[in-house]
């Protein structure tokens, strides 16, 4: 199984959320919604920032500690991008709903029982969609950013991005970053085993993914006709534009 | 100097030529945009931004979200409860209530104060909005002590839109050409009154209970499927043709 299909990303289609999106890459899919800023309840509230609570459903059965675990790392993750100091006493609630996730031909494995390494490979859809869906409810933001995984194999070849469950599976490590726009790395994730050279390599890869090319670059690349891989930010920024155009058309 | 209505996202930077300079007036920045001294404007927002030069104001237009109140802001609260010397006033779903003092109206003594019961709607003006404090809310121009429209709003429905078109209709005719929804309506002799609230609350009184109803359902149509002049055209004539 080979990834060529571009993602699918759907922008504010939930109408009683103040921000949602959905968003399909690699198999996976996700749904997110943003509230906020909301009150937040008396015990929870923090006087001097507001607090970021990310919710993560499982495509089948109840969340459990695996949930618990991408529900802190993507916490963690978010609170350096949203403003929270503007925000204080408040509440920003972020459920992110895997619908669907993909199937490994050679494990006839339930829904949802996947090792710890696949738990890491939804990372960046869970991440990726939750920065839409925060870009949709018009959070106060430093920057947006994406993220994507890199498996490195275990026969030294190539590494991979986006690897399927079977790829995982059969490499030696499999890594999730995440960058800004800017290039500023926010989140590393790493499982398995592996030097720092493999570590450096994927890291290069991720960045190359996530980062946002300068005008010039872009331009050459299609010159080159090698820009195979999507580029994370140019959909964020892409999909962005049009609803932007799409909300302000009375303008 | 950049185009008008550039595109950003949160992050990105902007062209200083864009930015506009003016010898005395300080520099006013609208939503969507935050200072990080000493001289970087960053947007915080996904949006496009506008430049007044005459008021040397820069800020960024937007639609969607939640609303965040800020000082002079006119929005529609509905009254959740009473104590001490304040009306508790909810302004957003889930956030939290504004205070309303019972002496915030026109003309009002102790002994006269409006009594407001749970579930009332006020038009009110955003007196104070500090993030640090609890919303404050008059319904009364400090300055002349008259009302100017503001109070409590009797009968009529409450209509939520999006806060793009809550901004649209609160403009003037001439910035705000392409809603025409509201003039087409009136223009078929149908009797009505608006309330816009910038925080997406629209209340439409005044006339018949038939007539806010669809005055309403024309209101929310055009806001949900984004209508262009020529489709709210159509769905008044359609709303209309339904009416008889």
């Amino acid at each position: 199984m080979t990834i060529s299909a571009a993602p699918d990303v759907v922008l504010d289609h939930l109408s009683k959320a103040d921000g949602s999106a959905s968003y399909s890459y690699a198999g996976y899919a996700v749904t997110a919604t943003v509230n906020g800023p909301i009150e937040a309840q008396r015990r929870d509230e923090q006087p001097f920032e507001a607090i970021v609570d990310v919710i993560v459903r499982p495509a089948a059965g109840v969340g459990g500690t695996r949930e618990r675990h991408l529900e802190s790392i993507l916490c963690s993750t978010l609170r350096h991008l949203i403003l929270l100091k503007n925000f204080p006493r408040q509440l920003f609630q972020i459920a992110l709903q895997i619908t669907s996730v993909p199937e490994n031909d050679y494990v006839n494995s339930k829904l949802m029982q996947a090792s710890s390494s696949q738990n890491l490979s939804v990372l960046p859809t869970l991440f990726q969609t939750a920065i839409l869906a925060l870009v949709s409810a018009a959070v106060p933001m430093k920057t947006t950013a994406s993220a994507t995984t890199i498996a490195i194999p275990k026969d030294y070849g190539s590494p991979l991005l986006n690897p399927t469950p079977r790829q995982v599976q059969t490499s030696s490590s499999i890594h999730v970053f995440a960058f800004t726009r800017q290039g500023d790395l926010l989140l590393s994730q790493s499982d398995g085993s592996f030097s720092q050279d493999e570590w450096d390599v994927a890291h290069d890869i991720a960045k190359d993914v996530c980062m946002e090319k300068k005008r010039e670059e872009v331009d050459v690349m299609l010159d080159d006709d090698e820009s195979q891989t999507q580029n994370m930010a140019d959909l964020i920024r892409a999909e962005a534009q049009m609803k932007t155009d799409s909300d302000l058309h009375w303008k | 100097m950049a185009e008008e209505g550039l595109f950003v996202l949160p992050g990105d930077l902007i062209d200083p030529s864009f930015i506009p300079s003016h010898p005395k007036k300080p520099l006013r920045l609208g939503p969507g945009l935050r200072h990080i001294p000493p001289n970087s404007i960053l947007p915080t927002v996904s949006g496009q931004v506008y430049t007044d030069n005459r008021k040397n104001s820069i800020w960024v237009e937007y639609n969607g979200g939640r609303y965040v109140p800020s000082t002079n802001d006119q929005v529609i609260g509905q009254i959740q409860r009473s104590a001490g010397e304040h009306y508790y006033v909810n302004i957003a779903p889930y956030a939290s209530n504004a205070v309303l003092p019972h002496l915030a109206f026109e003309g009002v003594t102790k002994k006269t104060r409006p009594q407001l019961n749970p579930g009332a709607l006020v038009y009110a003006r955003v007196a104070l909005a500090h993030k640090h404090m609890d919303v404050e809310l008059e319904c009364v121009s400090p300055s002349t002590g008259k009302a100017d429209g503001l109070g409590p709003l009797v009968d009529g429905m409450v209509f939520n839109v999006s806060l793009g078109l809550a901004r649209r209709l609160s403009m003037s005719k001439k910035e705000n050409s392409k809603v025409i929804v509201l003039d087409l309506l009136g223009d078929a002799g149908l009797v009505f009154e608006v309330v816009v609230g910038r925080n997406g609350r629209v209340w439409i009184g005044g006339g018949s209970v038939a007539d806010t109803v669809l005055v309403g359902r024309a209101l929310t149509q055009t806001d949900e499927e984004d209508h262009g002049p020529e489709a709210q055209k159509n769905v008044v004539r359609r709303l209309l043709s339904e009416r008889k």
